[in-house]
Order: C-alpha cells, then structure tokens, then sequence
C-alpha cells in the first residue's frame, strides 16, 4: 500500500516536472517527443539491468537503441539515427542473439520457466546502487551547474562550414540559380561566406545583393557527418579500421582453436562414415 | 534553436543510462548480460555526444557516434567469442565461476 503511495507520488512529481520542463522546448510537439523517447529509453533501460532472463534484456536493448535513434532525430541527426538502427539494432544484438540461444541451456527440466541461479540473485545489489546513485548525482550536478553558465542560445557559426570546402559545386548552382549574382560572395563578420538569421541561410555578394538559399542547396545531415569524418577526423578513421581489422584477427584466432578440435572429430565422423558407407562390402566379409 | 535546459535534458537522459548501465553491470552476474550493460554505457554516451554536436553546431559529435559503433561492434565481436570459449569450458556463464581461472 504504501509503495503504491510512493509510486504514485513519484509518478505525479514527474509530470508535473515534465509539463513544467515543456515550456523550455521552443517547439512543445518535439517537448513531447523527447518525454517519450526519453522515458522509453530509461525504462527500458531498467527492465534490461532487472529481467531475468537474458534473451529478454537483449530485446528491450533493441527497444533503448530504437528510442536513442528517435533522440538522434530530435536532434537533427538523421544519419547517426538510421546508422545506429541498422548497426545495432539489426547487426550487433543478432549476434548477442545468436550467443545468448547458443550458450542458454535448459537449467531444471521440471520448471522449465526458471532461469539459472546467477540470473535470478544479484551480485552486490545496494554497493552498485550507490555508485551508480554517487555517479547520477555527479553527471547532473555538472551538467545542471555547466549548462547554467552556457550561453542560452547554441553559436551558429560553423554551421554551414561544408558548403565553402566545395565551393566549385556550390559556386555552379549559385549561378543557375541566379546567372546576375557577383561571385565571390563577401565573408560574414564570423568568417563564413554562407550566413544565417536563425531563419533560412543566404550570401551577400560584393556589390551588396543578398541571395537567399533553398534549402535543397544546403547541404544534407550525411554531407556534413562525412566531410567532417574525412575532414577532422583522417588519422582516428584509419585506427577505426585499424580496430575492426584486429577484432576480426582476434576473432578468427579465438574461433580457429574450436575448430581445430572440431576438424579431429571430422575426420573422425568421416572415418566412420566410410566405414559405413559400404554396408554390403562389411557384410560380405563377415559372411 | 536549441537552449542550454533543452541540452540539460539530453544531457540527464544520457547521464541516466550510463548509470543504470553501471549498476546493471555490478549487478549482474550474466557475462552476456554485463556485456549488454557496457553497451547501453555506450548509448548513453552517444547520446551526450550528439546532443552537445547539436548545441555547437559541430558535426564532430556525430562523427564520435561512428567510432563508438566501431568500437561496440568490435568489443561485441571479441567479448562473445570469448564469452562462448568459457562456456564451452565451463558449461556456464556465471562471471564469478571465472574468477578461477587465473591459477
């Protein structure tokens, strides 16, 4: 009784924390999405660390990675979004997947609903609830006593930095655009040749005409993510490739040792089965 | 546009499941389990990432979001392989009936 008391409380303070919290959001629809991705995900998260059976956490993952990609895509990042459902949600749970019915055996025969002893009692459960309660309260104190001190509205600067590195193809749709704008066109006080009023982007051109962009002429969520990847980051996408190279080594190395006794027990069954193979041959000499 | 209380809120959701992942991989015992805690630790610092990439307006927070994938498909590929060795061995997956195997 009294936990339904608590939990009702707890439920209400929330709301009222939550329809308090909307008011924040510019834009209240997309206030209401991220409550709804956002408590998916944390209580999916939830179930995940408490279920007992294992096959069942790996499947409210997929529901924490699927809530994660709808954040991704509150947040204007659409490619990370469709990236992490399809690498995680469709390639790397498969294979925890395929571990998990690999290695899951039938513990008790006549209850078969029962998990194995070290699924059901927890190791430690009031130590890793305070370090994790000293690490919540740790992340939220930082991020409510830093973004406090934050500007209350994101720089905008670097925002269309992708576009000026390929000037060559921007400079040709500019110009079937419109064939009277004078190129170049003059950098903005921050040093980019495309501006934006927080409203839609244009260029200024030398003799002071201004030019508004369509957005088909901006570049796409995945052009920036790539020119940036090859841009910034040439040396950490080689170790990138570097990692899933060794990961595939160390794979190959920890597999060819089951193998190996595998190939014994082949040749083995082959053997065998040569022997078998000719019934009428064994037969003959034993008549 | 996004404020700096929007950020906060992408920023405590990111924080909530790094530390629902850290609990669930002190408290497990599963080492299959353990290894999908590690994995939502990984979520949540995407999510951070990418919410912060947002505020600056700096691609560089999505691009972190490609290593970690590289990085969680490479640790998922070694931890499962050796996951299933040990339990070839053992014929469990109780991370604690490992803690003999260093004699």
């Amino acid at each position: 009784m009294t936990m339904i008391v608590i939990g009702v409380t707890a439920a209400g303070w929330l709301i009222g924390l939550a329809t308090g919290s909307l008011s924040t959001f510019a834009d209240v629809s997309q206030g209401v999405f991220f409550f709804i991705f956002s408590l998916c995900g944390v209580a999916s998260s939830i179930r995940l660390v408490t279920h007992d059976r294992p096959v069942y956490s790996a499947l409210y993952f997929v529901l924490v990675v699927l809530s994660t990609a709808g954040l991704f895509l509150l947040l204007e990042a659409e490619f990370m979004a469709f990236a992490l459902v399809i690498v995680y949600a469709g390639a790397i749970l498969i294979t925890y997947m395929f571990v998990l019915m690999l290695a899951n055996q039938a513990v008790d025969s006549d209850q078969p609903h029962t998990q194995a002893l070290y699924d059901r009692i927890p190791r430690e459960p009031a130590a890793a609830v305070g370090v994790g309660f000293l690490l919540l309260c740790l992340i939220s104190g930082t991020v409510i006593g830093g973004t406090s001190s934050l500007p209350t509205q994101g720089v905008q600067q670097s925002q269309w930095s992708t576009l000026e590195h390929l000037s060559k193809q921007f400079e040709s749709s500019v110009m079937e655009l419109d064939a009277s704008f004078a190129w170049p066109p003059v950098d903005s006080p921050s040093g980019n040749k495309i501006r934006h009023d927080g409203i839609e982007a244009f260029i200024v051109s030398s003799d002071g005409t201004t030019l508004v962009l369509p957005t088909s002429l901006l570049p796409t969520n995945t052009q920036q993510v790539g020119w940036s990847l090859v841009n910034d980051f040439p040396v950490s996408l080689e170790l990138a490739g570097v990692i899933l190279l060794m990961a595939m080594f160390g794979a190959a190395i920890l597999a060819r040792r089951a193998i190996e006794l595998g190939e014994q027990e082949k040749r083995n069954v082959l053997l065998g089965n040569n022997r078998d193979a000719n019934p009428l041959d064994d037969s003959g000499d034993q008549s | 546009m996004m404020t700096s209380s929007v950020l906060a809120g992408y920023l405590i959701v990111s924080g909530l499941l790094l530390s629902i992942g850290l609990i669930g991989f002190f408290v497990r015992r599963n080492l299959i389990v353990m290894f999908l805690c590690t994995e939502l630790m990984f979520q949540g610092a995407a999510i951070a990432f990418v919410a912060i990439g947002r505020f600056l307006f700096d691609y560089s927070g999505q691009v972190m979001v490609i290593f970690i994938l590289t990085v969680a498909a490479a640790e998922a590929a070694l931890a499962l392989a050796l996951v299933v060795l040990l339990h070839r061995q053992r014929d469990t997956l109780d991370a604690d009936v490992f803690g003999e195997l260093q004699e």
